[in-house]
């Protein structure tokens, strides 16, 4: 479904990710895991086309959407979760959502009903200012707003980062029902191994700028975790 | 008394009309535009070649300045700005080159000049613009002089305020251009077209100036370079009612406005804009963020 074949990742003048070979697969869902500051954030970015300049190609459904601007990623059915929600706090709710949906293929303005029923808290609260939620709050309206363009794919950046730990398995198990109930492909970026195993297909793990391995989640073993992932 | 009070708020007026297309351009894009204030002398020539050639009514002037210094501002917007972006130093220099290009143009009747011909309305000098008769004729309502050219500038400059801040938030287009204010990376990841917005946005500051243009035609003579102050004030504006805040520039607005206006009635106006230049200054001492705004930017 998405494929990134040879990709290299610049800021600016500086090499961040270097020959990147993934494929997500309709339906799964992939680990991305690494250390801090190995480059999952950028890989993201890189797929949706932001800030980062890349080299390679990058294909969704067959088609390459290489040169294609972000917004025009978006509409193509990539949908964001950023690192740190990246809500805009003055907004309410409502409009949060609703920011969402500029993205979709239909061009309507709604709360979509999938959101009403995942998350009753924003259904009851939309008037609320984004600002003022708690942040399992936030990271929920943070989903809500990426569901409300209908992706086929969806990226979610540590989702659970920083977050009350009563709330991740919350989360969490919205992750998992998105994967399986609504039938949503996804790339998680994740710091919390055992998360990853549970519900993952594959992984990929990423050091310094590269791929250091990858494979079907079986493979994922405590050796590898040790050997690329503590610090 | 309440008639100085009045030619203040019609100053002010101008000067929202100017600031508010300012503010929205930085707010949204972080650009500054020196070129805002030849949309202005846009808007005001506007007029004096729809009078002199088309015999066009004065009203009328003010949706055709509109539309032209709107597309003059989305033409800039497209060729300059858009490829300059992040580049906020080489934006102002790309601007103020294209001020002085503007101005020129004028003077040199859009180069019609080199060939000997004249057209009437250009060249460097000053052109005046007739108002409808029923704009001069001042009549009273108990004892207060009503100037219903001034009256007209306060109400229509209203309209547009109360239009912009429709347009900002209660439409689509609005809730894009927040969008992309706050966080541009973001909006477009929701699907927003950034550059469209930017352009849009653009657009509708310049008209916004080009409708300034043609109310200050109708009471200071039109020329080259009549619209060079209008950014500087303009800016000032915004930065004193607080950058991001459209209540923020009405508010600093009318209060510069009625400063020039009560100086400039009481002394003179050279001592007007001294004062000015001097309230501003304390309020941006006092308060750097200012006047209107919670939070510092
Ligand atoms: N906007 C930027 N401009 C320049 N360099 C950047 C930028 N963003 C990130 N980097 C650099 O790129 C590298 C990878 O950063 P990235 O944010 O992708 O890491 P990460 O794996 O997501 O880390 P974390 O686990 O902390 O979220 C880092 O060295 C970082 O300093
Ligand atoms: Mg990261």
């Amino acid at each position: 479904m998405l494929e990134l074949s040879q990709m290299n990742s610049y800021y600016g003048a500086s090499h961040v990710l270097r020959d990147i070979d993934l494929s997500v697969r309709s339906g799964e869902i992939v680990s991305i895991l690494g250390r801090n500051g190995v480059g999952k954030t950028t890989l993201l970015k890189s797929i949706l086309g932001l800030d980062v300049r890349i080299r390679g190609a990058i294909t969704l459904d067959g088609e390459d959407i290489t040169a294609r601007p972000t917004y025009l990623r978006a509409r193509a059915g990539i949908g964001y979760v950023p690192q740190g929600r990246e809500l805009i706090p003055d907004f309410s709710v409502r409009d949060n959502i609703l920011m969402g949906c500029y993205a979709r293929t239909d061009r309507r303005r709604l709360v979509p009903d999938l959101v009403r029923d995942m998350f009753p808290y924003l259904r009851d609260n939309l008037g609320r200012r984004a600002g003022l939620l708690s942040g399992g709050q936030q990271q929920q309206l943070a989903i809500a707003r990426a569901l409300a363009s209908e992706p086929r794919i969806l990226l979610l950046d540590e989702p659970t980062e920083g977050i009350q730990p009563n709330i991740v398995e919350q989360i969490e198990d919205t992750i998992q029902r998105l994967n399986k109930q609504v039938g949503l492909t996804i790339v998680l970026v994740e710091q919390n191994v055992k998360f990853a195993r549970a519900a993952s297909q594959h992984f990929c793990i990423i050091e310094r700028g590269a791929i250091a391995a990858s494979g079907v989640i079986d493979a994922l073993t405590d050796d590898i975790v040790r050997r690329h992932m503590t610090v | 008394m309440a008639d100085v009070f009045f030619i203040g708020l019609s100053l002010s007026s101008i000067l929202l009309l100017v600031a508010l297309g300012l503010a929205i351009t930085y707010g949204t894009m972080g650009v500054i535009n020196m070129a805002h204030g030849e949309l202005v002398m846009i808007g005001a020539y506007v007029t004096v070649l729809c009078q002199t050639h088309f015999g066009l009514h004065f009203l009328l002037c003010i949706p055709v300045a509109f539309v032209v210094t709107g597309a003059v501002g989305y033409a800039i917007e497209r060729f300059v700005v858009r490829r300059l972006y992040g580049r906020l130093l080489d934006t102002l220099l790309a601007t103020w080159a294209l001020a002085i290009i503007i101005q020129q143009a004028i003077r040199l009747e859009f180069g019609a000049a080199f060939a000997g011909l004249h057209i009437d309305g250009l060249g460097p000098g000053l052109q005046n613009v007739p108002i409808p008769s029923f704009f001069r004729e001042t009549f009273l309502v108990g004892d207060f002089v009503v100037q219903p050219y001034r009256t007209f500038i306060i109400v229509l400059t209203i309209g547009l305020f109360i239009l912009t801040w429709w347009l900002i938030f209660h439409t689509s287009f609005g809730m894009q251009l927040r969008a992309v204010s706050r966080n541009r990376g973001i909006a477009s990841c929701c699907g927003i077209d950034d550059k469209r917005i930017n352009a849009w946005t653009f657009a509708y500051g310049s008209a916004l100036a080009g409708a300034a243009g043609v109310m200050l035609a109708g009471f200071k003579t039109v020329s080259p370079s009549m619209g060079t102050p209008f950014v500087i004030d303009g800016f000032l504006v915004v930065v004193m009612g607080g950058v991001g805040s459209l209540f923020g520039t009405l508010g600093s607005a009318v209060i510069l406005g009625e400063v020039q206006g009560w100086v400039a009635s009481l002394l003179n106006d050279v001592l007007a804009r001294a004062i000015v230049f001097g309230v501003i200054i304390v309020v941006i001492i006092i308060r750097p963020q200012g006047l209107f705004s919670r939070r510092g930017r």
